[in-house]
Order: structure tokens, then C-alpha cells, then sequence
């Protein structure tokens, strides 16, 4: 502190708040400090302070909330633009500062990555333009290639099937521009297989579509999927296990490579009313669907009744789209253009979106919530960077530049990390996001 | 009383007579027309009805006749001699026009002996002209007898009645005078005439004047305003007053206050200045008005002075102050016409040499593009994934997509051949449709010989050798028929036929593109379009581009308006309801405000390579060989009388410059406000709103 009093270019009083546990609480005593300090500063002094109490902690990046937003100048200038007085003692909380710690961990495909999923804890799901679909065990073994696709894998989506997701089986849906649907089991972890990678076939493929499959999504209990497609309607179908194939009609058998029956499967409804390419379709609970589409809307749809229930027009054509938030009800979507918009439709009569992110320079092309964190979301762009994103704060928190091209698709992973693939062939995770 | 029982006898018949007729129309109206026959019959009866009313009229208005004194007379001869009917039947006609009968005449002897047994007979007249027997009422025979005797026809009036004079004589200030008028008043006067004589002879010899000369003012103010005096009214509006000259101030006085008076060094600092501007009158002071010396100047002002009078015309010039604002179109301000595009986020890249045609399948979830480097490329729009590539071998001119959805097949003109090429993008069933549309057998060969349609070796496709060099290729809208140009060639894809309706066509064509809607077709040579009329195949109308050279052409998708860019530059919209010439040519330099800040905005200043419009958003777009494309709002109206609205709104800069050309291509997507554009700098771009 004896530099910044021969500073003297003004001083705050300031005083430290938390809702750490006590190895990263600081005594809530007033202290002044320089004006001009940035986040940088005020994380170093919170360390040394951390530091006097506990000499063996090492230094961690914190972040700082003055009244519920993120400092991301000079205290100064911050103050001096919300107007708050110099005079008072200042409570400024800190957090965690959220960011990833480790970069890395490239997975090579061989094309473009087009879909990720990061749903299970021990593997990712990726889907590739070279019509297979990939399980890679902690995200750097590739064990299993899901093979059986005529065209690009646009999208892939574990089923949390009746949530015993702990379980040996798992479901997977994939989509691609083949215009099909395809349902595969996975015995995760049932027997160490000498040789990876191990190569399945679908156990049913789902048919309907008039052109590429761009989205897919399950319901929470994993026996229902939607998808959207380039033919402008989202259709809803049933997932059966391996063994139920009575309970789909099953029209024709017939042999694909694996000489494996492979069933087919139609589609149990259809919602009609977008008049472009289903970019992205979500379906948080069991009743609402939620869809993003060319057409510039993004509309909910009951899935009872198959009705559009809400729908909003924004004015761009949209290719990513996720639920989250407070109260999992805002809507983040991205589209044609460097802007990712976060709507609230709890609030009536506007259209206008409640946050705006625009630090990306092309296309959105994936959107996702945080799963725990009401602020937290990620954004990939075609810009090839992927940012981190606070509610609180119009800066991202964090931007991952290791892509070389598009950045097509991105996910959570583990809660605290970033999936993401792209143009590049790779998958990129980073990882050591502290999100409390 | 005969009267009327005649009149009764008349109705019936005349009843009879009307109604025949309008019988026969009724039954001729139903033989005519069943449709008809209606009305008519309901006009027959009306008019029957009509007559009967006519009729009961009459005799009621006879009846209230007979009430009065004077009957009317039944018959209407007037007043002829009796002897012209002697002969005749009848007697005279009816009101109606209908001849009255003569009654048998009774015998003398039997009207005598009537007479004798009727008591009243003395009472009956018989009336020759009406030819009836009239009886006499009590009253009326009282009447003549009164008349007879000379007295007054009804004895209640009284012929010696004491007299009521109207008038009030008493108290009126002027009483009425029967007096005639004094001759007096009708003769001229002698002595108003003397007067006269005098007045006349006065005026003559100058006794009388009739108004005084106006005294001249002797003095006037010589500084005074000029546009109130008397020689300014004289001369009217044209008079325009001679410049004043300046007004001695306070430094011309002899005695000024001494800030007027220059200091020395002031003084010598005028010698500095240039002599024009250098002050003419330097302010002394004096003493007394007594010790001023004689001005110097005096008489070289004055003649200055009368020279500058002199030499100055003073006429009106006619100026129009106009704000040079106010004669700029308003034009709408470019944020109200969002969306288009303006901002370039995706770039396919992967061509080898320049690109020199995009097309953007109708779902617009596909773009095919063909390049100098003899190769097609199939791209994913949202991703800018090249999916397939064609290897063609020689420089692509053109590629165009088949406007159907369902037939995702791919025109590629390529040196002297056209190709379609199978994209094997939709499903199974389509799949199949394809490939049995585009199963060519090599035996089919033209008759004419100009083109056979031969199976492509190396690719799902049909090759259509052309004899001459083929250019453009553009689809009919119902995903049939396409043609190719220079040589104006029409093929029919379902029967692999090929049909050259234009052999006598003049001028190499540039471009040939079909109507959107009818069956109407554009072929643009190098200065004219000729619009055809496929179904008749006859030349409709010929549009006068007044260009240089035309480049591209293209028509909006309402149909009624056509685009054509030029090789110098210039845009012309044809609005084909107006008239053959260009409604609006934008040419080298257009005034517009927005999009550069000195007001003044050039088109393109080299050749216009391909016009575009949007299929659905009010939009049309030009690219050009300086590497940018132009985005102009061009909003078409459904109303006749509104004049299609043009605004510029982009200048979408990019490309890279290269040897071969800047943008080569434009097209819009779809469905999307966006532009595609292909460089010679083998890139495409895709600019987003």
C-alpha cells in the first residue's frame, strides 16, 4: 500500500466481500486504495492479503462486483460512469475469476468437426463431415465411431435415457445431411476393449425428413427426440431401446455394412409453421420445445398440442439457440450475424433483447448455458474463437483463439470446461474453469 | 244521358281493341323468349291496367264537366260545316280519335208522334253536332227565357248594387290624378338649350377652365427615397433608382471629433495599402468652415461620378434563389430499408482461378460455382463447406440450378458444351427422377445437327455439345426448358430436344433469359433487348438500352421491370409499363448523400459484369470489374401510377483486385437478404444484413 500512497492520483476506499469459503476470505476492514487500479490490481492485493493470513496459498485470479457488475476498467472510470460517490467506503465482492486455466488437448478428426456434446462427464460426443460420429473417452481417446451416415453429421445428442445415464448403456441420436435420424447403444465402460477405437452401427434409423437434419434434441426422459431440419419442420419421434423394436412398426429390414438388423423408425408428430432451415431446437421440459430458425424466428412450441405457442421475430437469420439463465428461462440465441442476443420472454411487449454480447466479428454458430450458473455461457463463432461470456459484464470473460477456422460447434463439459470443434478438424478443450 | 250510355258502349270495345294487341304480344313474347316474356308480360298488364285507369279517367273527368255549365264537346272537328259529314257514317271523332256513329235518324213522323206523347219533349234540342238529343233542365230553360226578356241570366245578381269606392281619399299626401302627362315633359327645352348654346361658345373661346395647373414643388429632398417620388410612380415597376452616393459623415466635417483623424503613422501606413483600397479622403481639421481649402477631387468625383452613372446598366436580372437541397430526390433514408446486405462474414474459398459464376439452389441451402480453372464447386451456404468439386476441364462461362426444388440438377456452360450435372443432393425418390431425366442416349442427335445430347463420361449428366460457344444458360421457371446463348438455343430437358426459334435474329446476343411468370422471353444483344412472345413466337417489343454494350440482364421478379448493366458502366431499369426507353439509367456519377460524404457517388467507373435482383426482398445488386458491388433498394409497386423507388444503399468493397476482373458475379440468396459475390480473385463472399 506504500505505492499507491505516494500515488496521488486519488484514492478509494474500498472494502472486501465474499461468499468464499475461509481460505479465500480476506478481513472485511476498509483499505484504500488507488483509483487507477484494474482487476489486475485489486486480484493481486486481494492475494497479498490472502497471503498474510496463509503464507502456503497459492495466487488465484479473482473477480470483482461492484454492485452486481464486473469491473472491467479502472475503479475510477467505473465509478465515474455509474455515478457512484468516491466518498463512501466502497464494498466491492469478489469472486473466482472465471476463465480456463488450461488450454489444449487437441483431438484431430478427419474433417470438420460439425457437432459436440458434452453431456456425460466421462466422454465427448462428437459428430464429423466424415459421416461418422465419435466417443472420445475423456476427451482425448477415441473408443468408439459411430458409423452408418450417408452425408456430413450435423448433430449429435446423448439421450440421458430415463436418467440412469451411470448405467453401461447409453443412447446417442445423430443427425445428418442424409437426411436420416439415426439411435445408437453404446455399452460405455462394459469391458476394456484391447484395441480402440471400436466401430458401431445404429440400431435404428429414423426417416421422415425432407432434407438435412441441422438439430436434434431429447426430452429429460429420454424417451422422446425432436429435430429440425433444412426442410423447414420439426419433427418429434420415439426413442426405443435396442431390444423393443415392436413398438415401432418396422417396415423394412434390410442389411447395411455391419449385417446388423437396423430398424426404421417414422416420426410420431411434426410441427409445421417455420418457413426456413430448423437451425436449432431446444426442448428444456417436457412440455416445451423451443426452436430457432433461418426464417428469423425463434418460436416455442407445446408439445402436446404442436402449436406454436410463442413466437418471436428478431430480424437475422439464427443457427444456434439455448434455454438457461435465471430461472432457466432466458433465451441466448446466435445467428447471421457478430451479435448474441439474450431475450427475457417473461418480459411482455418487446422484442428488444434484454443483453447484448458483440465482441465476436462473424457468424454465431452455437450458444450454450453454464448448467449450473445463472451467468454463464458460451459462444462459438465463425470467427474461430470461442468466448466465455458473464451476464454481468459486456466483455467476454474469456476468449479461446486456439482454432485456425470456423469454429462450428461447442459445448460444456464437466462443468468446467470448453468443448469445441470446427473448421480445423480438431476438438479443443479447455479446461480449469472455476464456475462456482 | 245517351251520352254516356254511348260512351259505355265505346268502353267495352275499346277495351277490346287495346287489349288484342297486347295479347298478341304476349303470345309472341312467349314464343320468343322464355326469359323475356316475363317483363313483357308484366309490361302488357301494366299497360292494360294503365288503359283502364286512362279510361276511368276520362269518364270522371267527364262527369265533372257535365256538373259545370259548359260540357265539353264530345266530338272534336271543331268548327267545320256540318255538311262535310253529310256522307259520311260518322260525324266527327271522339277525344280518343275514335269516329263517332251516327244515330238512325228517326223519321219526322216519328219524332212528332214521340213528341206528342212525350210531355216534355218540347224540352229536347237535338244537338247536329255533337248528333245527339239534348233535354233542357228546369234551370236552363229558366235561364233562356230570362235571357230573352233581357234580363241578367241568374236572377240573384243585382245590376243596380250602391257603389263601394276601394280607394280612401282622405289624408293621402299625393292623390292618383287621372291627369294625362303635360306635353311639356315630352319636348326639349328652349331655355336648357340657350344655356347650353352658352356654356359651349364659353368653353370655346377659353372662358371656362376646367381645373387648375398643379403648382411644381420648388424644392425637394435631394437625399430622399427615391421609390416614393413622383418620377419613380411615372416609370412603373421598371424604374430602378441610381446608386447614391456616399453621404458626407462625420469625418468630412471640418471640425472632426479626433478619433476620426488618422494618426502619422497611420497616414504613412496608407501608402502601403494598394491604391484602389487606400483611403480617398484623409479627415483634417480646420479651424472654421472659412479656412477649408477647395476640395481637390471635386471635379474628378463628379465626373467619376456621372461615369459610373453612365456606364452602369440598371436593369432587373432575373435570379431564382433555389436551395440546391431541394432538388435532390428525396430519397428514404437508408435505415428504413433494412435489410440488406452490408457486411461480408463468409468466404468460400477453394477455386484456383477466377470465379465467374455463382448460382444459389432455390431451398438456399446450396451455392454451385464454376471457375476459370475448369472446375465446379458444390458449397454448404451456412458453412462454407465445398462439398463436391467438378472437374470440367475447360473455364467455366456459367452455372445455373434448376429452379425446381425437387430436381437439384446444375446447368454448366463450359467452352462450347453445356453440361447438366447431377448434384445428387435430394432424396431417394428424387434421386431416381434425376437419373431418369437425365439418361441420355448418345444416339439422340438433333436434326438440325446444332447440338447432340450425349451421356457425360466422366460424371452423372448429360453433355450438350453446342457448335458455337455457349455463354449463359438460364432455366424456365418450371424447371424444363433452358437456353443457352450467343446462339439462342431453347432445350427441352424431359424430351432432350433442342429447338432454334431465333435463326434470324440480328446481333450477337449477350444474354437470353426466360419471364419469371409468362411465357415471355428476353434476349439482349449487344445494344437493343428484344422481348418475345414464346407462345406466338413473335417479337413483342424491342428495348433501346442506349448503352455501349450490354453486359447482363436481368428481370425482376414481378416481371414488369428489367435490369441492364453495361460494359460502360451504367445501370439502365426498364419499366416495361412506361415505355422501350430506360425509366432510369444510373450512370457515372449519381448525386447520393449517404453513402459518400461529398455528396456525389460514382457507379461503377468500369464494366458492369452481372446484375442481380432478389427474389423476394426489394433488392437488386450490380457488380463490376473495380472489385465492388453495388446494393440499390429497388422497390417495385403493385400500383400502376407509382413509378418504381430506387435508392442506392451499399458499396460492398472486398474483392481483391486481379488481372482477369473484380466481381464477376452477384447473386442473392433466396430466401436471405444476403449477396453472394464471385471475384476474379477466385474468392465468393457472402454479405449479411
Amino acid at each position: 500500500m506504500d505505492s499507491s500512497n505516494t500515488n496521488g492520483s486519488g484514492q478509494v476506499h474500498i472494502r472486501f466481500l465474499t461468499k468464499l469459503q475461509p481460505p479465500f476470505k480476506v478481513p472485511p476492514t476498509s483499505i484504500a486504495v488507488p483509483a487507477n487500479l484494474t482487476r489486475m490490481g485489486l486480484s493481486e492485493i486481494v492475494n497479498l492479503l490472502l497471503k498474510n493470513i496463509n503464507p502456503d496459498l497459492h495466487s488465484t485470479p479473482f473477480d470483482f462486483l461492484i454492485d452486481g457488475e464486473l469491473i472491467r476498467m479502472p475503479i475510477e472510470q467505473f465509478l465515474h460512469i455509474k455515478g457512484i460517490s468516491v466518498e463512501k467506503v466502497l464494498e466491492i465482492e469478489y469472486i473466482r475469476a472465471v476463465a480456463p486455466q488450461k488450454q489444449g488437448d487437441s483431438s484431430l478428426h478427419d474433417d470438420w468437426v460439425s457437432a459436440v456434446d458434452g453431456t456425460d462427464k466421462r466422454f465427448v460426443l462428437t459428430g464429423c463431415y466424415d459421416n461418422l460420429a465419435r466417443i472420445w473417452k475423456h476427451g482425448s481417446l477415441c473408443t468408439h465411431i459411430l458409423q452408418g451416415h450417408n452425408g456430413a453429421v450435423t448433430a449429435v445428442k446423448l439421450i440421458d435415457n430415463k436418467g440412469n445415464s451411470t448405467g453401461d448403456e447409453i443412447f446417442i441420436a445423430t443427425g445428418a445431411k442424409d437426411k436420416t435420424l439415426k439411435l445408437w447403444m453404446v455399452k460405455f465402460d462394459a469391458a476394456e476393449y484391447a484395441h480402440y477405437p471400436v466401430k458401431m452401427s445404429a440400431f435404428k434409423s429414423l426417416k421422415g425428413h425432407a432434407s438435412s437434419v441441422q438439430c436434434i434434441s431429447a426430452n429429460n426422459f429420454g424417451d422422446m427426440l425432436c429435430s429440425g431440419s433444412w426442410d423447414s419442420s420439426i419433427k418429434l419421434w420415439r426413442v426405443g431401446s435396442k431390444g423393443d423394436g415392436d413398438s415401432v412398426p418396422v417396415k423394412r429390414r434390410r442389411l447395411i455394412a455391419e449385417e446388423e438388423e437396423s430398424h426404421e423408425g417414422e416420426s410420431i408428430a411434426e410441427f409445421v409453421g417455420h418457413t426456413q432451415c430448423v437451425s436449432s431446437i431446444i426442448w428444456p421440459d417436457s412440455q416445451t420445445i423451443y426452436s430457432a430458425s433461418w426464417d428469423h424466428s425463434i418460436r416455442s412450441w407445446d408439445v402436446q398440442s404442436g402449436k406454436a405457442v410463442w413466437n418471436m421475430v428478431c430480424g437475422k437469420a439464427l443457427n444456434c439457440l439455448d434455454i438457461g439463465g435465471e430461472g432457466s428461462a432466458l433465451v441466448a440465441a446466435g445467428g447471421s450475424d457478430h451479435v448474441l442476443r439474450v431475450w427475457d420472454p417473461r418480459k411482455p411487449g418487446t422484442l428488444a433483447p434484454t443483453f447484448q454480447f458483440s465482441s465476436h466479428s462473424s457468424w454465431i454458430s452455437a450458444c450454450k448455458w453454464h448448467s449450473r450458473s445463472t451467468f454463464h455461457l458460451l459462444s462459438a463463432s465463425y470467427d474461430g474463437k470461442v468466448m466465455l461470456w458473464d451476464l454481468r459484464t459486456a466483455w467476454p470473460l474469456a476468449k479461446i483463439d486456439s482454432h485456425d477456422d470456423k469454429v462450428l460447434c461447442a459445448d460444456w463439459w464437466k462443468d468446467d470446461s470448453l468443448i469445441s470443434g470446427g473448421a480445423d478438424s480438431k476438438l479443443f478443450i479447455s479446461s480449469g474453469i472455476s464456475i462456482s | 244521358m245517351d251520352h254516356e250510355a254511348a260512351e259505355s258502349e265505346t268502353l267495352p270495345e275499346d277495351n277490346d281493341k287495346s287489349s288484342s294487341p297486347t295479347i298478341l304480344n304476349k303470345q309472341h313474347s312467349y314464343t320468343s323468349d322464355a326469359a323475356s316474356s316475363d317483363l313483357e308480360g308484366s309490361s302488357g298488364l301494366s299497360r292494360d291496367q294503365g288503359e283502364e285507369e286512362d279510361d276511368s279517367y276520362h269518364s270522371a273527368s267527364e262527369e265533372s264537366d257535365s256538373s259545370e255549365d259548359e260540357v265539353a264537346p264530345r266530338n272534336t272537328v271543331g268548327d267545320v260545316p256540318l255538311e262535310w259529314y253529310k256522307e259520311e257514317e260518322h260525324i266527327g271523332y271522339d277525344i280518343s280519335g275514335k269516329k263517332i256513329k251516327k244515330h238512325a235518324r228517326k223519321d219526322k213522323i216519328d219524332s212528332f208522334l214521340a213528341g206528342v206523347d212525350d210531355s216534355r219533349n218540347w224540352r229536347k234540342i237535338f244537338d247536329e253536332y255533337n248528333d245527339e238529343e239534348v233535354e233542357l233542365t228546369k234551370e236552363e230553360t229558366k235561364l233562356i227565357r230570362r235571357l230573352l226578356k233581357g234580363k241578367t241570366p241568374h236572377a240573384e245578381v243585382d245590376p243596380y248594387a250602391p257603389y263601394v269606392d276601394w280607394f280612401d281619399w282622405e289624408d293621402k299626401g299625393h292623390p292618383l290624378s287621372n291627369a294625362p302627362e303635360p306635353k311639356r315633359r315630352f319636348i326639349p327645352s328652349k331655355w336648357e338649350h340657350r344655356k347650353v348654346v352658352q356654356y359651349i361658345r364659353a368653353i370655346r373661346k377659353g372662358w371656362i377652365k376646367f381645373d387648375k395647373p398643379e403648382e411644381e414643388p420648388r424644392y425637394y429632398l435631394l437625399w430622399g427615397d427615391d421609390s416614393t417620388s413622383a418620377e419613380s410612380k411615372r416609370q412603373g415597376l421598371k424604374y430602378i433608382p441610381a446608386p447614391k452616393p456616399k453621404l458626407a459623415g462625420h469625418e468630412e466635417s471640418y471640425n472632426p471629433p479626433v478619433e476620426y483623424i488618422p494618426t502619422q503613422e497611420e497616414v504613412n501606413s496608407y501608402q502601403l495599402i494598394y491604391e484602389e483600397d487606400r483611403p480617398k479622403f484623409i479627415p483634417r481639421r480646420y479651424e472654421s468652415l472659412r479656412s477649408v481649402p477647395a476640395y481637390e477631387n471635386a471635379l474628378k468625383e463628379g465626373f467619376d461620378r456621372c461615369l459610373d452613372l453612365y456606364l452602369c446598366p440598371r436593369t432587373m436580372k432575373k435570379r431564382i434563389n433555389i436551395d440546391p437541397e431541394s432538388l435532390k430526390p428525396r430519397l428514404p433514408s437508408r435505415k428504413d430499408l433494412k435489410p440488406y446486405p452490408s457486411i461480408c462474414y463468409l468466404e468460400y474459398k477453394g477455386h484456383a482461378g477466377p470465379v465467374k459464376s455463382i448460382s444459389v439452389a432455390i431451398s438456399g441451402q446450396w451455392l454451385a460455382s464454376g471457375s476459370a480453372d475448369g472446375t465446379v464447386r458444390l458449397w454448404e451456404v451456412e458453412n462454407a463447406r465445398c462439398l463436391k468439386v467438378w472437374e470440367i476441364g475447360e473455364p467455366i462461362k456459367c452455372v445455373a440450378w434448376n429452379p425446381l426444388p425437387e430436381l437439384p440438377i446444375l446447368a454448366v456452360s463450359a467452352g462450347h458444351d453445356v453440361l447438366l450435372l447431377d448434384t445428387e443432393l435430394g432424396d431417394e425418390e428424387e434421386q431416381h427422377r434425376v437419373k431418369e431425366l437425365l439418361r441420355a442416349d448418345s444416339s439422340t442427335m438433333d436434326d438440325s445437327g446444332i447440338v447432340s445430347w450425349i451421356p457425360h463420361e466422366k460424371y452423372a449428366g448429360i453433355w450438350l455439345k453446342h457448335s458455337k460457344v455457349v455463354t449463359t444458360v438460364d432455366w424456365h421457371r418450371k424447371g424444363d426448358y433452358f437456353t443457352t446463348s450467343r446462339s439462342v438455343l431453347l432445350h427441352q430437358l424431359s424430351k432432350k430436344q433442342t429447338h432454334n426459334p431465333f435463326k434470324k435474329l440480328r446481333g450477337l446476343a449477350v444474354s437470353a433469359i426466360f419471364h419469371p411468370t409468362r411465357s415471355i422471353f428476353f434476349i439482349s444483344t449487344k445494344n437493343h433487348v428484344r422481348v418475345y412472345d414464346l407462345l406466338k413466337s413473335k417479337l413483342i417489343s424491342k428495348l433501346e438500352t442506349g448503352l455501349h454494350e450490354v453486359s447482363s440482364i436481368a428481370i425482376h421478379p414481378g416481371g414488369n421491370n428489367l435490369l441492364v448493366g453495361s460494359k460502360d458502366g451504367k445501370i439502365c431499369w426498364f419499366d416495361m409499363d412506361l415505355s422501350s426507353r430506360p425509366y432510369k439509367t444510373l450512370k457515372y456519377v449519381i448525386l447520393l448523400e449517404h453513402l459518400v460524404d461529398k455528396n456525389v457517388c460514382r457507379t461503377h467507373p468500369k464494366d458492369i459484369t452481372n446484375v442481380a435482383f432478389h427474389r423476394s426482398y426489394p433488392l437488386f445488386a450490380s457488380s463490376s470489374e473495380d472489385c465492388t458491388a453495388y446494393v440499390f433498394h429497388g422497390m417495385v409497386y403493385s400500383d400502376l401510377n407509382q413509378n418504381p423507388l430506387i435508392v442506392p444503399l451499399e458499396i460492398l468493397r472486398g474483392h481483391a483486385s486481379s488481372s482477369s476482373g473484380g466481381v464477376l458475379d452477384s447473386k442473392f440468396h433466396p430466401r436471405q437478404p444476403w449477396l453472394f459475390t464471385a471475384g476474379a480473385d477466385s474468392v465468393i463472399k457472402l454479405y449479411c444484413h
